[in-house]
């Protein structure tokens, strides 16, 4: 997927200008930045929820094959966890026995066997995470966007959700884009973080890769010798970035 | 002495008796004016020679038709009517000023003019009761369209859903959800309507009966048709509580 000289405005400065990036096929690819560069607006305007000002993004997919995940699960309320994995796949013809079945062995495989007929408010986050993941992966995507989808997550089950999120897309294949705070999640993720400047007018400043190996398991990819100083230097990118549009935080 | 909430309901019924066994014993000792406050026996006899005459059937389903009538008509009329105020900005422009001045005065003020206009006949009286239910249903389904959640419309949008998805899966059941909401409102407000109508000018009708009873200073019949009036509603209010609890059950 490309993404050329991006520039998206909201009305006033652009939020985010010029942006341009590169996500290789099957590869892990997160946005960093502070808060107002522009992330999601970039993630909106690739799956095309946002018109961009100017500049262009192929995915050389059909929009189907691109799927989202926000940081609200989103689900509807008023359907099972079932009907809500079932939703996509009805809307790209298949028949609801089919789907329905489908939906089952996704709820399955993301650990949710027995919760099919529960109503989203009767599952706990981590639960509501899985079945809003099962319902964008029912999909089969190829290209995965994820805007902090697990930021409302308390620390253990968004260990084990990312884990198990890890395990499926690198088993599939299925290319990631993935917006987040969280440095530490991005590094141990990710193949390329590509660091945004402080908005109005965000750019991308910096890209970065990880060569730590994979299949990657979550705890010890932090252990390994090349995450300490890439951390250090992602860390000091950002606070630098951070400080220099609001030197009161930088002292 | 701390309550026990889940025994509330014995202690209702305790002091409910008690206050009837009170007032029937001072009615007894000479103590109230039957004229004024007849004793609930006298009530229940009132009561019973209503039915036993088998003159309140008449009543009951001049009141019943005339109620449920305008219940019927004025949902579906408040539904129209608040989805397409809520689809196009030019009808809600000149709808809303209308509809406010409408639910900022008593409604039932209008009762003596639909009186004029539709006769003495059950037409006055659907009248009123749907103009009382259908403001209500207006104000309920405009706002209840234009709160819907944006996440979830994106949700669906992401997924592939199209417009008719967008409607039948989220627009629908947002609005429904908060019809059922003020059900128990509208059914109120369709008795309300229903009887203060024949109140004003009828032949028929337990609004008349009532107005019939004050004329002729008959308070034990009074009494007892404002004890058969909470009755029928109760009952109504049991029936749509029930549709509610399953179509809700979500929740």
């Amino acid at each position: 997927m490309h993404v050329r000289d991006l520039t998206i405005s909201y009305g006033d400065a652009p939020v985010l200008e010029g942006a341009s990036l590169d996500v290789d096929k099957g590869r892990f690819v997160s946005l960093v930045g502070p808060s107002g560069s522009g992330k999601s607006s970039l993630l909106r305007a690739i799956i095309g929820l946002q018109k961009p000002l100017s500049g262009n993004v192929e995915t050389g997919l059909a929009r189907s094959q691109v799927g989202i995940l926000f940081q609200d699960d989103a689900l509807l309320p008023w359907r099972t966890a079932r009907d809500n994995v079932a939703l996509g796949l009805g809307f790209h013809g298949m028949h609801r026995r089919e789907a329905l079945q489908e939906a089952e062995s996704w709820l399955d495989r993301l650990g949710l066997a027995g919760f099919g007929d529960r109503f989203p408010r009767h599952l706990s986050g981590g639960q509501r995470k899985r079945v809003a993941l099962a319902q964008v992966l029912a999909l089969r995507p190829k290209l995965l966007l994820m805007d902090e989808p697990f930021a409302s997550l308390d620390a253990i089950v968004r260990a084990r959700v990312v884990q198990d999120l890890v395990d499926l897309v690198e088993r599939e294949g299925i290319t990631v884009l993935l917006v987040t705070h969280d440095l530490n999640e991005a590094l141990t993720l990710s193949d390329v973080v590509y660091l945004l400047s402080h908005g109005p007018r965000a750019r991308i400043m910096q890209q970065y890769s990880v060569p730590i190996p994979r299949p990657r398991d979550l705890v010890r990819a932090r252990t390994h010798p090349a995450f300490g100083p890439l951390y250090e230097r992602l860390w000091s990118d950002l606070s630098r970035e951070v400080g220099r549009e609001n030197p009161a935080e930088a002292a | 002495m701390a309550l026990d909430p889940k025994r509330a309901w014995i202690r209702q019924w305790l002091t409910f008796v008690v206050v009837l066994l009170l007032w029937e014993a001072a009615g007894r000792a000479n103590l109230l004016n039957p004229l004024f406050a007849p004793s609930p026996s006298e009530i229940a006899l009132a009561l019973f020679g209503l039915f036993s005459s088998g003159n309140i059937w008449t009543h009951l389903e001049a009141t019943f038709t005339a109620a449920l009538g305008g219940l019927v008509l004025g949902i579906a009329a408040g539904i129209a009517l608040g989805v397409v105020a809520a689809l196009v900005p030019l009808i809600a422009e000149l709808l809303q000023p209308v509809m406010t001045l409408l639910n900022a005065i008593p409604r039932v003020i209008l009762a003596p003019l639909f009186a004029i206009w539709l006769g003495i006949g059950i037409a006055s009286k659907v009248a009123l009761a749907f103009i009382l239910v259908a403001v209500l249903m207006f104000f309920t389904v405009f706002t209840g369209i234009r709160q819907v959640d944006r996440k979830l419309v994106e949700r669906v949008v992401t997924l592939g859903g199209d417009r008719w998805a967008l409607v039948r899966h989220v627009y629908l059941p947002s609005v429904a959800a908060s019809i059922m909401g003020h059900l128990k409102v509208a059914v109120g407000f369709a008795f309300t309507g229903a009887i203060v109508g024949e109140f004003v000018a009828a032949s028929r009708g337990l609004g008349y009966l009532i107005s019939f009873a004050q004329s002729t200073y008959n308070a034990a019949l009074m009494l007892a048709l404002v004890m058969l009036i909470m009755a029928v509603v109760l009952l109504i209010f049991a029936a749509s509580g029930r549709l509610e609890k399953y179509l809700m059950r979500w929740n």
